[in-house]
């Protein structure tokens, strides 16, 4: 290793004692968020590249039943902290717990959900740590020779994707954000080890919860577990064209989504916008319509089986990322095919 | 009544407008010449959440950012938006820095301004959307901090801020006991119009100066490149998903919906 002057605030450290891939486990309503559990897959195929184990972190209060499900999905060793004082979540408490947790046992990789908790929480460990942080993650290699694990982003837009080493600090740590890596098969075959954990837990006192009010969301599917996705952008030229939109969605059973600029302007909320800043969506069919195509929403929708442009601009980058385009006004178009399917329902 | 003033920083970052780059098909590279940077959206809405507090209790805004010098001109928008004081903070000694470095960059020169009450910040940034910074710089603080606020309330008598924040699937109300620090939702704040008078009082002499590392003397293996842990050690054009790029030919908008429900249905993702 090339000798290098240490930062004055970083501990010296020698990557070579770190080891095993571990991932960060949310609790959410009494459950393992399922964007953590996702994580096991990717872990599990680090581990095995690196012949080292998969572990999970797994911290709260009562939650020791939880402790098998990380195993079933991937894990080999599941850390737990069960104590009272971790009651609520604050990211102070719970990320000092994580570090305490990471100085003891070195592991080479930390990998956490980019739910918004999770994003919070995640760089203040990283922090703590004097390590690198990776933020949504789409993919990642691994240097078998070099022992080093290489994180993949897109950096600018979503044209280019960057490789990113953390060679001389540990853990590697990167964000990834929900359903970027399905969730692996559950096994209740499989067999970890549950190792709990004491540890002193600093209070916070400077932070308090005062109220916890649950949104209640509408029985509408949510936009990533969607079938089919109507889809709109700025060329809809007003909230209301989301109304056409709607009615198309209904006929088909499907949701409507939307693009940033759709999001920006306020006509749809930001929990329905597709692309790279809102949620990666995976329907059999996408509806693009007046929607021109940026990279970033291009990126979100990487995962449709198929997608169908409705866009009046024949230049617009959609077709270019599109199974079937149609070159017209929506105002036009989607009643056509209202009308076709209604006939056909008849 | 005792009246506790609220000194705020906000801190600003100067982007490249992402929805105006494009990339150049032929050869796959970015096109950015004549793409104009701008302040961060999402940090204007800080900035008018900074504003806004300013108005009811009184109060200072200072805003930082670390960027080349010309991100004065951002530094100036926030200053005509109302704000009392740009720093920005620039070197070379301060370049290829990673979000570790930068917040470490961001909190030496919070620390150095002092006597600060509440550090504000945007949710997160248009060209690398990381949200890492405000979590970073609260630990190089050690503060207490919250992210996504939406509403804010300020009970000055015990110095305690009160804000709401929204979640996937909850509000929270928390409050802090000050100093701490905030994220603010992306479009929850509606940045105020910049106004001449105030744009040229940010002209004026002193109302922003400019930080180098003869300033902040820092460390320069905490900083820039030397300070970052992570380095980017390849670039690559992202795959394209393969598509058909069917486009229906004609101006029948009837035929052109028949051809299209034809199409999914022959592909079996469409039951009528």
């Amino acid at each position: 290793m090339e000798s290098r002057n240490l930062c004055h605030e970083w501990d010296e450290i020698n990557p070579e004692d770190y080891k095993g891939i571990w991932v960060y486990m949310q609790v959410e309503d009494g459950q393992i968020h399922e964007a953590s559990l996702q994580l096991l897959g990717p872990a599990r195929f680090m581990a095995d590249k690196l012949n080292t184990y998969v572990g999970a972190v797994l911290i709260g209060w009562n939650i020791k039943h939880l402790a098998k499900e990380p195993i079933y999905y991937g894990a080999d060793k599941v850390f737990i902290v069960d104590n009272e004082k971790l009651k609520v979540y604050y990211p102070r408490v719970y990320g000092n717990v994580v570090v305490k947790l990471a100085r003891k046992y070195k592991p080479q990789a930390l990998l956490v959900g980019a739910t918004m908790k999770g994003r919070e929480l995640a760089p203040f460990i990283a922090n703590s740590l004097r390590t690198g942080i990776t933020a949504d993650l789409t993919n990642f290699d691994v240097d078998v020779e070099n022992k080093d694990i290489i994180l993949i982003r897109p950096p600018f837009g979503a044209w280019m994707l960057a490789h990113i080493r953390t060679a001389h600090r540990r853990p590697v740590m990167g964000s990834v954000r929900p359903n970027v890596f399905p969730l692996p098969e559950r096994n209740e075959k499989r067999k970890g080890e549950i190792i709990e954990e004491q540890v002193e837990i600093e209070p916070e006192t400077e932070l308090k919860l005062v109220e916890y009010i649950p949104i209640v969301k509408s029985e509408e599917l949510p936009i990533e577990k969607a079938e089919i996705l109507v889809s709109g952008g700025r060329g809809l030229g007003s909230k209301d064209g989301f109304k056409l939109l709607e009615e198309l969605a209904n006929l088909l059973g499907g949701t409507i989504s939307g693009s940033r600029k759709a999001v920006d302007a306020g006509w749809i909320p930001h929990e329905k916008q597709v692309g790279q800043t809102g949620k990666s969506v995976k329907p059999n069919i996408y509806f693009a319509i007046a929607i021109s195509g940026a990279a970033q929403h291009i990126f979100g929708i990487r995962e449709a089986k198929r997608v169908v442009a409705i866009n009046i601009d024949p230049e617009a980058p959609i077709f270019e990322n599109a199974d079937y385009g149609i070159v017209g006004d929506y105002r036009k178009v989607i009643p056509a095919i209202i009308e076709v399917i209604k006939e056909m329902k008849k | 009544m005792i009246i506790m003033p609220l000194n705020m920083i906000v801190c600003i970052k100067w982007v490249p407008n992402t929805t105006a780059v494009s990339i150049d098909e032929r050869t796959g590279t970015l096109i950015r010449e004549g793409v104009p940077s701008i302040v961060n959206p999402h940090d204007l809405g800080a900035l008018e959440a900074a504003l806004s507090l300013k108005d009811k209790y009184g109060g200072t805004v200072t805003v930082i950012s670390m960027a080349p010098p010309e991100a004065i001109l951002g530094l100036e928008h926030a200053l005509g938006m109302g704000a009392d004081k740009g720093i920005l903070i620039s070197d070379r000694a301060f370049a290829g820095a990673d979000t570790l470095a930068t917040s470490y960059t961001l909190a030496k020169a919070i620390e150095r301004i002092g006597n600060y009450d509440l550090i504000i910040m945007g949710q997160e940034t248009i060209d690398s959307s990381t949200a890492h910074i405000g979590a970073q710089v609260a630990s190089w603080l050690n503060l207490p901090y919250v992210y996504y606020v939406t509403e804010i309330s300020y009970f000055e008598e015990k110095k305690v801020l009160r804000v709401k924040r929204m979640l996937e699937n909850a509000y929270e109300i928390y409050d802090i006991q000050l100093p701490g620090l905030i994220s603010i939702a992306m479009h929850t704040f509606k940045p105020r119009r910049v106004t001449l008078e105030n744009k040229l009082r940010a002209k004026s002499k002193g109302a922003i100066e400019v930080w180098t590392n003869k300033v902040l003397n820092l460390d320069v293996n905490c900083i820039g490149l030397r300070g970052s842990p992570t380095t980017v050690t390849k670039i690559e054009f992202m795959p394209k998903i393969p598509r058909k790029k069917e486009i229906f030919k004609g101006d029948d908008v009837k035929e052109a919906a028949k051809w299209l429900i034809t199409k999914l249905m022959e592909d079996g993702l469409l039951k009528i």
